[in-house]
C-alpha cells in the first residue's frame, strides 16, 4: 500500500500505518521519517528477511550512508546500509499517540484515570 | 545563590582551566539517560515515548563510567526516564562519587522514599536530589498528569533532608504559571528546607504531547520579571544568577548546545539535549562533526528561537562570568545581594 508523504498533513494523519513506496518517495526521505518516528518500523531489504525494530540513527554523510537500529525481538543493536534497503513500513504503534494534554484534562474531568 | 563553595570552586576552576587551554567547546554538565523508563506521562515531556522493548533499555554502569570519563565534565546530571527506576543507580551514584563529580540526581520522587530506606544511597556534598516540582500541588499534579504526586515528593523530600542528603528542586515553567503561586511555591520549597531551586521554561519537544503552552521569548522574559524582580532573601536558587537574568529579559546570551551533552543508550546526542538530529559514536565526534553554526538563536533555525533553556543557557552564563570583568562583577554582586 502507497499512502502520500506525511509531510502534507502531519498534524491530522500521524506516521502510522504509512507504507511509502520508494519510487514515489525517496528513500532518504524515508529513512528521515523512521528516524523521527517514535514507533517501531519494519525495514525492507532487498534480498532478505524483512526487520522490525526502532531506528535510533541515521547517518546519510559519507559514501556508504546506513541507518542504526534495535530489533523488537531481541534487541540487537544492527546497522543496515541505504543500499540494502528496499523501503521502510511504519507497522509500529505510535507511542505518543492518544496521549494529549487535552485527553488527560478530559479524563481529569470525568474523574478517572488520573 | 545556594550552591555550595566547594562546587563553586571546581567549577571555577575547571572553565578557568578550559580557557587557559584555549578550548572553545568544552561540556560544562553531562546528561546522562541511563534509561528512558518514568513511572509518570507528563503533558510536556518528550523523552519517553518510544516502543517496550527500547523502554525496557538501559546503559550499563560501565557505559555510564566510560561516558563520564570521555566527556570530562565536573558535574552529572542524571535525568531519563525516572533515574529511580535504574536497577543500578546506586553503585552508579557511588561510582560518581568517588570520581567526585558532582552529581545531580533529577527524580520525580516518587521512589525516593523507599529507596532510601533501602539505604542504596550515601549522603555527599557531590550528590544532590533533584526532585521535579512544577509548582504548588494542584499545577504540579496537573503537570504531571497524575493527582497525589506532589504530596509524594514532598515526602521524598523530607525523608532526604530527615538523613542528611542535598536536596534541590527542578521547576519547568509552561505560559500557564501565575508568578504569585510561583512566588508561593518558592516559599513552600525554602520552608521545606531545600538546599536551592532550579527554574527553566520549557522546550516545545516535537514529540510532547502537549504542544500549547510552552512559553515563546517574550512571555518568558515576562514571567520571571515578575517572578524576580523583587525576590525575598530567603529564596535560594541553585544556578547562575545571570542566566536568572537572561530569564528575565537583563541579558542576552546564545545558546551553547554542547555544554550540555547528552549521552544515551542512542549514543552522544546531536545537536543537544532537546533536538534529536543524530548520535555521534563518541564524545569527540560529536565536538567534531556536529555542525554547530546551525543551531541557536543566532542561526535563525526556527526549532533554536524560543528555546531559553538551562541546558544551552546556563553555560553560555557560567561561560560569561569567565570570561570578562563585567560578567564576573555581575555574578558576584548578583550573588551577594540574592538578586538576579
Amino acid at each position: 500500500m502507497t499512502s502520500p508523504a506525511p509531510d502534507e498533513a502531519a498534524d491530522e494523519r500521524p506516521l502510522e500505518g504509512w507504507c511509502p513506496h520508494p519510487s514515489e518517495v525517496p528513500l532518504p526521505e524515508i529513512v528521515d521519517q523512521a528516524f523521527d518516528y517514535r514507533g517501531d518500523v519494519t525495514v525492507l531489504r532487498r534480498g532478505a528477511d524483512p526487520i522490525v525494530g526502532y531506528v535510533y540513527n541515521r547517518e546519510t554523510g559519507g559514501p556508504a550512508p546506513f541507518l542504526q537500529m534495535f530489533q523488537a525481538s531481541d534487541g540487537a543493536a544492527l546497522t543496515v546500509p541505504y543500499a540494502e534497503i528496499h523501503t521502510i513500513h511504519f507497522t509500529g504503534r505510535d507511542p505518543a499517540a492518544g496521549k494529549s494534554y487535552e485527553a488527560w484534562l478530559r479524563r481529569k474531568a470525568a474523574g478517572a484515570g488520573v | 545563590m545556594s550552591v555550595p563553595f566547594s562546587q563553586m570552586v571546581t567549577v571555577a576552576t575547571y572553565v578557568l582551566r578550559q580557557k587557559r587551554r584555549r578550548r572553545t567547546r568544552y561540556p560544562l554538565v553531562l546528561m546522562l539517560e541511563p534509561l528512558f523508563r518514568c513511572n509518570l506521562a507528563c503533558a510536556g515531556c518528550g523523552k519517553i515515548q518510544y516502543p517496550a522493548h527500547v523502554l525496557k533499555r538501559h546503559l550499563t554502569v560501565d557505559q555510564c563510567l566510560r561516558a563520564v570519563e570521555e566527556c570530562g565534565a565536573p558535574m552529572v546530571s542524571i535525568p531519563g526516564g525516572e533515574p529511580l527506576m535504574y536497577p543500578e543507580i546506586g553503585p552508579l551514584v557511588e561510582a560518581l562519587v568517588a570520581r567526585k563529580k558532582y552529581v545531580y540526581l533529577c527524580t520525580n520522587a516518587i521512589l525516593l522514599k523507599e529507596k532510601l530506606q533501602e539505604g542504596l544511597f550515601t549522603p555527599s556534598k557531590y550528590l544532590s536530589f533533584s526532585v521535579h516540582m512544577d509548582g504548588l500541588r494542584q499545577d504540579h499534579d496537573d503537570a504531571v498528569c497524575r493527582e497525589g504526586v506532589f504530596d509524594e515528593a514532598v515526602e521524598g523530600i523530607r525523608e532526604a533532608l530527615r538523613r542528611g542528603f542535598r536536596v534541590t528542586t527542578n521547576t519547568t515553567l509552561f505560559d500557564n504559571a501565575s508568578p504569585m503561586s510561583m512566588q508561593m511555591f518558592f516559599d513552600e520549597m525554602m520552608d521545606l528546607g531545600v538546599e536551592g531551586m532550579m527554574l527553566s521554561p520549557g522546550y516545545s519537544y516535537a514529540k510532547a504531547p502537549d504542544q500549547e503552552h510552552f512559553l515563546r521569548r517574550q512571555k518568558t522574559h515576562e514571567l520571571f520579571s515578575k517572578m524576580l524582580s523583587n525576590p525575598k532573601r530567603r529564596w535560594k536558587f541553585n544556578q547562575s544568577p545571570l542566566f536568572l537574568q537572561f530569564l528575565m529579559g537583563k541579558q542576552d546570551f546564545e545558546c551553547t548546545p554542547w555544554g550540555n551533552p547528552t549521552y544515551n543508550m542512542f549514543g552522544w546526542q546531536r545537536p543537544c539535549y532537546l533536538l534529536q538530529e543524530g548520535y555521534a559514536a563518541t564524545f569527540q565526534e560529536l565536538l567534531d562533526t556536529t555542525p554547530w553554526e546551525r543551531y541557536g538563536r543566532a542561526s535563525g533555525n526556527e526549532k533554536c528561537q524560543d528555546c531559553m533553556v538551562h541546558c544551552g543557557h546556563e553555560p553560555t552564563a557560567v561561560n560569561h562570568t569567565f570570561s570578562s570583568w563585567r560578567g564576573f562583577r555581575d555574578t558576584v554582586v548578583a550573588t551577594i545581594t540574592g538578586k538576579p
